[in-house]
C-alpha cells in the first residue's frame, strides 16, 4: 500500500510542478523523498533470507 | 549551453525515464514479472528524478532543480545497490530474469550513476542559468510537453498496477499473483 502511495505522491507532485506553484512543488517533492528514504529504512531494517 | 538547449536536454531526461519505466511495464507485462517491493522503490525513485527536469522547463533551468535529481538519484543508486548486494554471492541465482546479461536492479544502478554522472556534466554549463533572451514558448514546446505528459501518465499508470498487484496491504516479497485481482475472482 505504502508504494501505490508514493507513485500517487509522485505523481502529484509532478502535477504541481507543471501547474503550480513552485514552493509548494519543491516542498512536496521534499516530502515524497524523505517518505522514500523512510520507506526504504523500513524494509532494508527488515530480517533478510540471505543466500550465505 | 545556451537555456533553449538546455531546456531541450532537460526533456530529453525525460524521455529517458520514460523508457525506463515504459520497459519495466513490458517486463511485467509481456515476461509476467510482477516487480518485488525494492523494485517498486527503484521504479518511485525513477520518476522522482523526472521532477527536476520538469521544473527546469516549466520555470527555466536553475541548479535547485538539478540538486532535486541528484538527490533522487543518490537514492536510487542506494536502493539498487542493495538489491544488487542481496544477490552478490555466486550461485545466486538473482530475482526475475536478466536482460543482456545483467538482472533489472543492475540496470537500475547503471541507469542512476549515468543520471548523476550526466547531471553534474550538465551543472558545468553556467550560461544556461543566464536569460538568453530567446522567447520561449510557456512550457517549452510541443517536445516538452509530450515529454512531460508522456512521464506523468507512465507514472499514474503505476499507481493503478502496483494497486492492482499489492492490494490495500503490504506488498508481498515475492509477488506471484495481482492481489486485487485474485480477490475479485
Amino acid at each position: 500500500m505504502e508504494f501505490t502511495a508514493l507513485f500517487l505522491a509522485t505523481t502529484i507532485v509532478m502535477l504541481v510542478a507543471w501547474r503550480g506553484p513552485r514552493p509548494l512543488a519543491a516542498g512536496l517533492f521534499a516530502a515524497v523523498l524523505i517518505a522514500c528514504v523512510a520507506t526504504y529504512l523500513h524494509h532494508a531494517t527488515d530480517t533478510l533470507k540471505l543466500s550465505f | 549551453m545556451t537555456q533553449t538547449r538546455a531546456i531541450m536536454l532537460n526533456a530529453l531526461g525525460l524521455y529517458a525515464v520514460a523508457l525506463v519505466l515504459a520497459a519495466a511495464f513490458a517486463a511485467q507485462f509481456v515476461l509476467h514479472e510482477l516487480p518485488c517491493p525494492l523494485c517498486l522503490l527503484q521504479r518511485i525513485l525513477f520518476t522522482t528524478l523526472a521532477v527536476g527536469p520538469i521544473m527546469n522547463i516549466r520555470f527555466g533551468p536553475r541548479p535547485s532543480h538539478y540538486a532535486m535529481s541528484l538527490l533522487a538519484a543518490v537514492a536510487g543508486a542506494v536502493a539498487s545497490t542493495r538489491q544488487v548486494l542481496l544477490h552478490i554471492m555466486p550461485g545466486d541465482a538473482g530475482y526475475g530474469s536478466a536482460l543482456l546479461g545483467n538482472h533489472y536492479y543492475t540496470w537500475a544502478l547503471i541507469g542512476f550513476i549515468a543520471a548523476i554522472v550526466l547531471i553534474a556534466a550538465v551543472l558545468l554549463f553556467d550560461r544556461q542559468f543566464e536569460d538568453d533572451r530567446v522567447v520561449l514558448p510557456a512550457t517549452g514546446g510541443a517536445f516538452a510537453q509530450t515529454a512531460v505528459w508522456l512521464v506523468i501518465a507512465l507514472t499514474a499508470a503505476n499507481v493503478v498496477t502496483t494497486l492492482l498487484e499489492c492490494g490495500f496491504g503490504a506488498c508481498a516479497d515475492n509477488p506471484l499473483v495481482y492481489e486485487l485481482l485474485k480477490r475479485a475472482a
